[in-house]
Formats: structure tokens, sequence, C-alpha cells
């Protein structure tokens, strides 16, 4: 089954990102959607570990912690250049990722989630508490803008274009895992760990990999919002946050890209919808970030109970039954 | 052992953490041989499949696959040494097409291996059924078409040796005549087999020799026709009652 994006699709997808800064110069909107596409690399991420190879993770949020304070460390701590922090956190990341897959070789469903959960925690505790490094609850502030090749990208317009520039290669490479032999062993192994070892698939490499490799990219997206905000302290990286993140792939769709990095986008514009929409009253923007995280659980009810597969299920039957229209 | 046997399995012991299951466990199969492995509910007869095939570790006794010693192999390395298991329950990939069903059975043969292809008609032509329903996912499948499709995605690595675990289990009678019927090709291609059903009586009349297991043990051992005689076998296992000599 070919459901892989044309050429001419991927081609339209760069012009129309990189046209956002010549059209607009639109501060507060530029910083919005650097948000949203350093939430498109950590839930790429994520679909693949927990969409695709159905391991849960309840930790993805200390991931992109590990990968933020790395880099804010080897850079401003350390005076180390910018891409060499970015190595480092994601890295550091990955590692955390290796270890995290330890307890999913003996631990599944719930046990798994209370192992991620707990290491969320843990490194919770640790950011608020490893003061030396992390600047304990004041977190670390003047964090250097990203700077490579002796081209300092302080304007919103250039972070943009580094932050969606890197989500583009991300998810081009996600897509590529998944529609190869690693996403179909992946998705084998979210249908039937038996069914997988029967097969011959190496399930105990598989899960390590993928784990590495979704807390990998969960660091670097860390690394980026360290660099474009400038600062980082603990309660981006909570327990809560791991938890909207998981949402944003369920109500995005298991077995799917497309949707999750649709939900990322629209669940992270949601409460800076006056971004996009300048005419909105302060009081309706004001409401949505009071309510965002009922509202992610409302949309995530409404999934589970009207569309189980979320918006990549919905993609799907919209595919198919166009093609069934084209065949008569 | 035998020198002719392509898979020999010596004093074999092994089970769940403390909980011994297997004891001395010792059967074997010859190339080209059907074999069928009876016994009652809880006597051990998966754990020794899974045991074979690598998803759980022998505590004693010796494997030999093709002369060479795989006992406590991985799994993925027994497939690739053309061992290959039909588990029980099936384990599909419920979610995914028939054809990734079958892909991902090949998965342990190189990217690029022509004789995939080759083994996918083939597998089309024992499963005809497994063609029309090509691209719905496995799940929506019935009963009879899961229990070919999981046989024809243990083919799809190319094995040497077949372990089935209880492929008549719930199925209807033309079924089960339709999975044997292609079991007995495969075996005429070459193809050994090690046959484990609850069914003594369907096992023993297709498998050229038999093993009784009881409590973790092998009690008895024979030829298909020797255990259909046996008076222990017909009380026990085929539910003969006043036809024998009480
Ligand atoms: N995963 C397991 N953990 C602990 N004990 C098990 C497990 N699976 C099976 N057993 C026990 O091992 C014994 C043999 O089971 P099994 O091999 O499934 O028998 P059979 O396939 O012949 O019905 C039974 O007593 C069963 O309770
Ligand atoms: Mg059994």
């Amino acid at each position: 089954m070919k459901r892989s994006m044309g050429v001419a699709a991927w081609m339209a997808l760069v012009a129309v990102i990189g046209a956002v800064p010549l059209l607009t110069d639109d501060r507060y909107l530029l910083k919005v959607l650097v948000f949203v596409g350093i939430n498109v690399i950590i839930v790429s991420g994520l679909a693949l570990l927990f969409g695709y190879a159905g391991q849960i993770s309840l930790g993805h949020a200390a991931f992109v912690g590990i990968g933020a304070y790395a880099s804010a460390y080897v850079t401003s701590g350390l005076g180390l250049p910018w891409l060499v922090g970015v190595l480092a956190g994601t890295t550091l990341a990955a590692i955390g990722g290796l270890l995290l897959a330890m307890p999913s070789l003996r631990l599944r469903g719930h046990y798994l989630a209370m192992a991620t959960l707990g290491f969320n925690e843990i490194m919770y505790v640790i950011f608020r508490e490893a003061r030396a490094v992390t600047g304990g609850n004041d977190g670390l502030s003047g964090i250097p803008f990203p700077e490579v090749l002796g081209v300092r990208m302080d304007t919103p317009a250039s972070i943009y274009l580094l932050v969606w520039g890197t989500a583009l290669v991300v998810v081009f490479l996600v897509a590529n895992i998944v529609r190869g032999r690693p996403g179909r062993a992946m998705r084998g192994l979210h249908g039937s760990e038996i069914g997988a070892l029967a097969c011959g698939v190496d399930v105990a490499r598989l899960k390590i990999r993928t784990f590495a490799v979704s807390a990998g990219l969960a660091g670097l997206a860390g690394t980026l919002y360290a660099h474009a905000v400038g600062f980082v302290a603990p309660s981006t990286f909570s327990l809560e946050q791991s938890v909207v993140l998981l949402a944003i792939v369920v109500v995005g769709g298991t077995g799917s890209l497309a949707g999750p990095v649709i939900a990322s986008i629209a669940l992270t514009l949601l409460p800076y919808a006056d971004a996009l929409i300048p005419g909105l009253g302060k009081d309706v923007i004001a409401f949505l970030q009071d309510w965002e995280a009922d509202i992610y659980g409302i949309a995530m009810i409404v999934v589970v109970v009207l569309a189980p597969k979320g918006i990549g299920g919905l993609i799907r039957a919209a595919r198919s039954r166009s093609r069934a229209e084209e065949t008569g | 052992m035998t020198s002719d046997s392509i898979l020999a399995v010596e004093r074999l012991s092994a089970g769940y953490g403390r909980v011994a299951v297997l004891r001395d466990v010792s059967v074997d199969l010859a190339a080209g041989e059907m074999v069928a492995l009876i016994g009652a509910n809880g006597a051990g007869k998966t754990t020794l499949l899974r045991s074979l095939a690598g998803l759980l570790k022998p505590s004693g006794g010796r494997v030999w696959l093709e002369g060479a010693d795989v006992t406590g192999m991985a799994p993925e390395r027994l497939v690739r040494q053309g061992m290959a298991l039909v588990p029980e329950g099936r384990m599909l990939f419920g979610p995914m097409t028939v054809t990734e069903n079958l892909l991902l059975g090949a998965h342990s043969r190189p990217r690029r291996d022509e004789s995939v292809r080759t083994d996918m008609d083939r597998v089309s032509a024992l499963f005809p059924v497994l063609v029309e329903r090509s691209s719905q996912p496995a799940a929506t499948l019935s009963g009879g078409e899961q229990q070919m499709l999981a046989v024809g995605r243990a083919l799809m690595s190319s094995p040497r040796v077949l372990l089935l675990d209880e492929p008549s289990l719930g199925l209807a009678p033309k079924v089960i005549a339709d999975i044997f019927r292609v079991l007995k090709s495969l075996r005429s291609e070459g193809l050994s087999i090690l046959l484990v059903e609850q069914d003594a009586r369907l096992a023993l009349r297709h498998a050229d020799r038999g093993y009784v297991m009881r409590t973790g043990e092998i009690a008895l051992a024979g030829t298909g026709a020797q255990l259909l005689e046996n008076d222990d076998v017909r009380h026990i296992y085929l539910g003969a009652r006043h036809d024998s000599r009480g």
C-alpha cells in the first residue's frame, strides 16, 4: 500500500513554509509558529514510538528538557559553539531514550506508562534541584541565539526558518522510516509482539532504537527551544507536558504521521489563535489559554469516541473514498 | 539424536520463572517428516514450541537444528536458521493488511531477496483466498483465513522446520481439511513439520509419528497408527469408552 507523499507535495510544503516570513514580519506570529514547529518535531518522534511501535512514553517532555538544558549549559555555561550544544543535547536525550527503553523490554501497557511517568518525575526533580547546571526553579537565562558559520540567527524570521527547516527534515526522515521495513516491523510489534518475534523481528533492538530516535528528536526540539526562547525553566518539561504531547499523538491517530503533525499544528496554535486572527478578542484568548488543558482533554474524548483512529484515520478513509470514486 | 534428524531435542527443560514446566523432553524430527505432539490442556505443548522457537530460554538440555546446536538462540536468529513458528492464537498483525503480514513474515531475509517474491507467489498458490483478501486488514478475515495467513506468514521466512501450535482450534471441519491438505503438500515438498494438536485423532491420522505429552514429559511415542491403537491414548485422548479392554 503506497501512502507516500509525492515530490510535488513536498515541494509545495517547502514553498509554503518558506513563504511565511516573506508574507509577514509579525514577530508574535513568527514566535508562535516557532513553537508549532518545535512541537511538530517532538510529535513526529513520539508518533514513531507510540503511534507506530506501540510503546507508550509519558516521559517525552523530560527528553525535551534534557536537550534544552544540555544545549543551554554547553553554550552559555561552557561557552562552546551552538552546534556543539545541539549535538550534545540531542545525543544526551537519545542516551536517555536508550535507558528508558530498558523497562520497555520487560514492561508493557500500563506498567510501561508508569515507568516512563516516573522517569519524567525524576528528571523534573533533577531540573529543579541540580541548580549548578539548571539554575533550579529560576531556570537558565541568557542562552545565546543559534549561530552557524558566523551567521547569528537572532531575528524571528531566521529562527522560524531554522526551526521549520529542521522540522521539515525530521518529518521527511520519519516518513521514510515508517514507510520502509523498520516501519513495518514497528507496526507489527504494535499488532503482536509474539507475532513479531515469530517473524524474526529483533524486538529488543527495535524497541531500543525507536526509543533512542524518538527521544533524540525530542532532545533536538529541546535544543531549538532553548536557543529560540533564550530561557529555560523546569515547568516547561513537566509530566503535564508529556501528557499533552501524548494527547496530540492520540488525536492525530496511531499508525499515522500526517495526523499527529496536523494535530500538533492545530493544538499548538489553539491557545495563540490571536496570532492568526488579529481581530480576536482578548477575552476569547484568555478563555482559550485558561481552558487549554480542558480543550485538549475534550478533543481526546471526542476522538476516542467519534473517530478512534484520529485525524490519520479520517485521512485514510477520505483517501480510500476518493480512490473508490475514481475507479467507479 | 539420529544423524538424519533435522531437529533433535535432547532432555530439554524449560519453565516460567521458577515454575518448571518441561522436564527432560526428548523429541526428534526427520527431514520431510510430519510429527504430531498431543496431550491434554496444560501438558506443556506450547511451552515446548516456544522453547524451540527461542521465545523461551530453556533451563536445561540441548536443541539441534540440522546438526547445529541452537540451544537458547534468539528467535530472530532461529528464524534465519530455518525454524518458523505458527504461534498459538495465530498472533497476526490485526490492523495490517494480508500482504503486509506476509511481507513481515519475510523480515528475516535480505532486503532485496528476489526469492521473497517467489515465496509470495507460492503462498498465494497454496491459499488462493489470501490473494482475494490481500489489501484487507488481517483482523477482518474469518478464523480459517486467519489461520491460513498465519501459516503463510511463517512460510515467508522460507523455513525448513515448521512448528504449528493448534492450527485447527475453533475451525470448521472443511477448513481444517483444507489446512491439513496444505500441510501434507508442504511435507511432500520436503518441509519438516512439528504439529501440536488438541484434536489427537486428527493429528495422528495425518502425522507420520506422534508423541504424547503428559505434565511436561513425553509419556508415549510411536507411529500415528500405533498411537491410535494404544489403549491409553484411546481412553484419554480419543474419548474411546466401551470398545477396549474394560
Ligand atoms: N506465561 C506463563 N507463565 C506461567 N506459567 C505458564 C505460562 N504459560 C503456561 N504456563 C503453565 O505451563 C503449563 C503448560 O502450559 P502450556 O505449555 O501452555 O500447555 P499446553 O500448550 O499443552 O496446553 C501449564 O501448567 C500452564 O499453566
Ligand atoms: Mg497450548
